[in-house]
């Protein structure tokens, strides 16, 4: 155990420090999910009135841009100094790997929607303390982690990885949007309550199945 | 009265759709099966020449 | 594995076979089928619609199993068999949509419903869609090969799940089927029994076209190997 988590801390922490010298991609991010607030605000007319049908869906649209420019730049980075070919030639395994970059994204999503829920709550008017959303922002952020990690991985290799990395993602965390979007109406919507024992549990197996999947493809992803 | 109405006008009227999705069908069948056995015949005779090249090639090496 | 002359011979079999259960099947089901009670002609769709939309599932495992498969035993064939399922599954998964959404109009009164089934679909196309393009857009064949199999596995794995959350999210939005005919009535049984055999010819058309596409693979691999060893002889 010891001998897998011990990288894998060792990864997250050289990804937290770097972010740290430079802030550049925490402040972008979050940039561009205020630019999405904004323009969802004249796209939909959010009124006072509709803003409890409408904001669960505005969180989740912002969540799920600013998790794929994210992980865009995860491997862009790796792939910039050949950090990536220096991490595969260290004796740590595969799945240390997958799991590092994975959890570094896990937290730095985190960080962005900490920063961004508090925005959120003043400009759609919702109370922001509920356990219940903050349960469902880390585990659909966590699949969030799970799969993009794996495909920013892919999409970095080949050309035109801007574009591959969305059409590679969204396809496939379809359900952990839906999951999430209604699990927040249930939070902080009209109906509180209701749907939770269903969509918790959707969220609860679609991480603990790419938990198990993702390592595993991640080692036939990054053999050379 | 609406039963005589509901016979007189709706399978007419569903006839072009009919037509439609057969029609799309077929031509999407034939079409994707069409390319693909073209580009069978075009490549088969792209490794026809080469493997001409290559022949001609191989006495010139040896000599 | 097989040889070139008796692959050939499968596939010239194949072709004449599907072709002859294509008219047979029409046969059956302009003249044979009884024309629906309620729904009129337009129901005739159903036995075209219904086996290509199920040979899509069919093309979608296939690419799933031969995509394990590669991934263990790294294989070539696997992933030639895994590429002509995902181009011919798209075809057919396309099919599905585009009859789904003719024959849903006069059904239903609308193109578009967000129902589990249609939605699902929808999403196949996506995913395999993407997988073409990972395949086109890989910098060689064997990340392209490595890379297409990983999206053919996770992209599977997905579809029970997509399946089960828009099932859901319909419980609680519910957008009833408004349309004349929005049940579904019980089918007689000459009407499976037709359905049965077009899911044969289907079939049939279905290994048809995976034979020839995998064919032409074989094709652009073996050129592609030719155009290696000639830039190395310098020619």
């Amino acid at each position: 155990m010891m001998q897998i988590l011990r990288p894998v801390l060792i990864l997250v922490g050289k990804d937290i420090l770097l972010e740290w010298r430079s802030r550049d991609l925490v402040v972008s991010v979050l940039v561009f999910s205020l630019l999405i607030v904004v323009v969802f605000n004249f796209a939909l007319n959010v009124t006072p009135q509709r803003v409890t049908v409408l904001a669960p869906g505005i969180i989740w649209v912002t969540f799920a841009f600013a998790a794929t420019l994210a992980m865009n730049r995860s491997f862009v980075r790796e792939m910039e100094q050949g950090g990536l070919a220096g991490l595969l030639l260290s004796p740590v395994s595969r799945d240390a790997i997958f799991l590092g970059k994975a959890l570094g994204s896990f937290l730095f999503m985190l960080l962005v929607e900490a920063a961004l829920l508090p925005v959120f709550g003043a400009l759609l008017n919702f109370s922001v303390l509920s356990f219940t959303l903050v349960l469902t922002i880390a585990m659909a952020t966590l699949g969030f982690a799970l799969v993009g990690t794996l495909f920013s991985a892919i999409a970095v290799q080949t050309r035109s990885r801007e574009i591959m990395l969305p059409v590679l993602f969204f396809p496939v965390i379809l359900p952990v949007i839906i999951a999430a979007v209604e699990a927040s109406s249930a939070s902080i919507g009209s109906e509180p309550g209701v749907g939770l024992n269903r969509w918790l549990p959707l969220l609860a197996i679609f991480d603990a199945l790419f938990l198990v999947i993702c390592p595993w493809v991640f080692a036939v992803v990054v053999e050379e | 009265m609406p039963i005589v109405l509901l016979q007189a006008t709706l399978p007419a009227a569903n006839l072009p759709f009919l037509f439609a999705a057969f029609t799309v069908a077929w031509v999407a069948f034939f079409a994707y099966a069409f390319f693909v056995s073209r580009r069978q015949q075009e490549l088969r005779k792209e490794i026809a020449e080469l493997r001409r090249a290559l022949e001609q090639q191989e006495p010139e090496d040896a000599s | 594995m097989l040889g070139n002359g008796i692959r050939q011979n499968i596939t010239g079999y194949l072709v004449v076979l599907s072709g002859l259960f294509m008219l047979a099947d029409l046969y059956l089901i302009f003249v044979v089928a009884p024309t629906d009670a309620v729904l009129g002609h337009v129901q005739r769709v159903f036995y075209f619609h219904v086996p290509i939309a199920i040979m899509s599932f069919l093309a979608f495992f296939l690419v799933f199993l031969a995509s394990i498969a590669y991934v263990v035993r790294r294989d070539g064939k696997w992933d030639r068999l895994a590429h002509s399922c995902a181009e011919v599954g798209v075809v057919f998964v396309t099919l599905a949509l585009l009859t789904g959404i003719i024959w849903g109009r006069p059904l239903w009164n609308t193109w578009w419903t967000w129902e589990p089934r249609l939605t699902t679909t929808l999403i196949l196309w996506l995913i395999y869609v993407s997988y073409l393009m990972i395949r086109s857009y890989a910098s060689n064949q064997q990340q392209a090969a490595r890379y297409s199999a990983v999206v053919g596995i996770v992209g599977f794995v997905d579809v029970p799940i997509v399946y089960y959350s828009v099932v859901w999210w319909r419980s609680i939005h519910p957008s009833p089927v408004v349309g004349p005919f929005a049940q579904a009535n019980a089918l007689e049984p000459i009407m499976l029994w037709i359905l049965l055999f077009s899911m044969v010819t289907f079939l049939l058309l279905f290994a048809y076209l995976v034979a020839e596409r995998t064919a032409l693979r074989n094709s652009e691999d073996r050129l592609r190997g030719m155009r290696l060893v000639l830039r190395r002889t310098g020619r």
